[in-house]
């Protein structure tokens, strides 16, 4: 259910993203000195300047910040794309810390949601797992209150 | 710097639709920077300083093609889109008033019919950097950019549609009173704007800058010096360009987030000119779309988030009643999208006299540049 074409923007790894988009977890940068959380990945830390970071594995669940419908493909690659939704999504356990992500099927800010990861593969043969978003309601299992 | 610095010239080129510019963009720049010292009655051997944002056309070429006398400055600043009209006018006043030159034209040509188009992306197989968390979902235009930022504002502040078309509504408006501007004739209705398709929710077609051909300069001189040219000298009361720790961030972080960027920009303008919004008797708001607008209105500090609706209403922002007319000449929306330099050139205008919506005695004149982007900027003309 991936809602851009399979060709469409792979993200290229380096030192500072390659945990976020090959985990298929919400893996987020973590300062090694001080702690802080930062998304997206830096070089530097912006609390304290830092340049050694681990990773911290957060809830997989957000809840909808902010969005768009994109209805005019600025892309030709896209045409048959559009329209497709843009969510901003804010992480439950760090809320301050936002992730860009497509959705399918209605979407409203305050929404809770849940990510699932969707494999990329760039020209050079590497995979990446980009997060997506779905209506945690709407989960196999999920709670109806 | 109170007024250190003076705009003694403006010109443009003619504005065209995209794509119907008979020249080159670097002939629109020659034109509208030969138009500015014309303006000014200085001779192009007296220029010798160029500052421009986001520039294809260098000062190399310009001061050969143009017979400028011998640059002892050259400059250009940072950030992605509009954000440099203001800021490119700040760098001028400061190398002014440093003394590093005395005669600086200050421009912007932008020629999208014969380069990128800003609606359009390219083909993105590989995304690096800050890139790299947005381009793979299909968010890397402006207008998707910011639509973000305006639906959360929307939702925090209670911001209406009818508030995003009275923005618009009001520069065709003005428009319709200026013969430069590439709507001139050709009105906008409240129905035809909310009849108009989505280019990214909540952003309609409207909502969104145009793309056009054209160039437009200004030229500044030191004050003291503004005193022997042709036209009345409007003098730069203040300028400020910059952001806040972590303004802009990729990805939308920033801790503000919906922001214009334009909080610290309003408090070092106003904190630099001594005035405060409510002497403001006219600005210019650079529309690359409606929303950021209507939020670098609140963080100028011309009203809180929460009454920009009252704000906006009712005329409130129309030439000739309105409590502050914005976007006298048509702006980007209707007079033409020059990067925003054509909302520097107007106001100007206003100080002069010369605008063709033009508030009666305005002494003060504002001009706010690029929000949604970061480093914001702004400058404040006045009266010498």
């Amino acid at each position: 259910m991936a809602a851009l074409p399979a060709g469409w923007g792979v993200p290229e790894l380096d030192a500072t993203n390659r945990a976020w988009f090959t985990s298929g977890a919400l893996a987020v940068q973590q300062c090694a000195s001080c702690g802080v959380l930062q998304h997206p990945p830096e070089e530097v830390c912006h609390q304290c300047g830092g340049t050694s970071f681990d990773v911290n594995v957060l809830a997989p669940r957000g809840t909808v910040h902010s969005y768009t419908v994109v209805h005019y493909a600025a892309n030709r690659a896209l045409v048959d794309a559009v329209p497709y939704t843009v969510v901003l999504v804010s992480l439950d356990d760090a809320p301050h810390l936002r992730v860009v992500g497509n959705m399918e099927g209605d979407v409203e800010i305050g929404m809770p949601v849940v990510p699932y990861w969707e494999e990329r593969t760039a020209e050079d043969g590497t995979a990446v797992l980009l997060p997506q978003w779905r209506n945690a309601r709407s989960e196999p299992g999920a709670s109806r209150s | 710097m109170h007024g250190r610095a003076a705009v003694v010239g403006v010109g443009e080129s003619r504005y065209y639709k995209r794509g119907e510019a008979p020249d080159t963009e670097f002939q629109l720049a020659c034109t509208a920077i030969r138009n500015a010292v014309e303006d000014a009655g200085l001779s192009m051997r007296d220029i010798d300083g160029v500052v421009a944002y986001m520039e294809r056309n260098e000062p190399v070429r310009l001061s050969a093609a143009l017979g400028m006398g011998d640059l002892d400055f050259t400059a250009q600043t940072f950030g992605g889109g509009g954000n440099g009209a203001g800021a490119a006018v700040t760098i001028a006043d400061a190398a002014i008033a440093a003394g590093y030159a005395e005669c600086v034209v200050v421009f912007r040509s932008l020629a999208q019919g014969q380069f990128g188009r800003y609606g359009q992306s390219g083909r993105a197989r590989r995304s690096r950097g800050a890139g790299a968390f947005t381009v793979p979902y299909g968010m890397q235009t402006p207008a998707q950019i910011c639509a973000m930022q305006t639906q959360r504002y929307m939702y925090d502040h209670g911001i209406s549609q009818d508030s995003l078309a009275e923005v618009v509504l009001a520069s065709y408006a003005h428009a319709q009173r200026n013969p430069r501007a590439i709507r001139y004739g050709t009105p906008l209705t409240r129905e035809e704007y909310h009849s108009s398709r989505w280019i990214a929710e909540p952003l309609h077609l409207y909502d969104c800058c145009p793309e056009n051909d054209g160039a437009a300069a200004i030229i500044v001189v030191s004050a003291e010096r503004s005193r022997d040219t042709r036209k009345q000298p409007v003098a730069i009361i203040a300028g400020a360009h910059g952001l806040e720790h972590r303004d802009g961030v990729a990805a939308f972080g920033e801790a503000g987030f919906p922001t214009a960027h334009h909080r610290h920009v309003g408090e070092q303008l106003w904190k630099r000119s001594g005035v405060s919004p409510r002497d403001i008797p006219v600005a210019q708001f650079y529309e690359n779309f409606t929303g950021p607008v209507l939020m670098a209105i609140a963080e100028m500090g011309f009203c809180e988030p929460g009454e920009l609706n009252e704000f906006v209403a009712d005329g409130n922002i129309r030439w000739p009643d309105g409590r502050l007319p914005i976007n006298t000449s048509g702006g980007n929306l209707g007079e033409a999208y020059i990067h925003g330099f054509g909302n520097v050139v107007e106001a100007v205008r206003q100080v002069r006299g010369e605008s063709t919506c033009q508030v009666d005695g305005a002494e003060l004149s504002l001009s706010v540049s690029g929000p949604g982007y970061a480093p914001g900027s702004a400058v404040l003309f006045g009266t010498l």
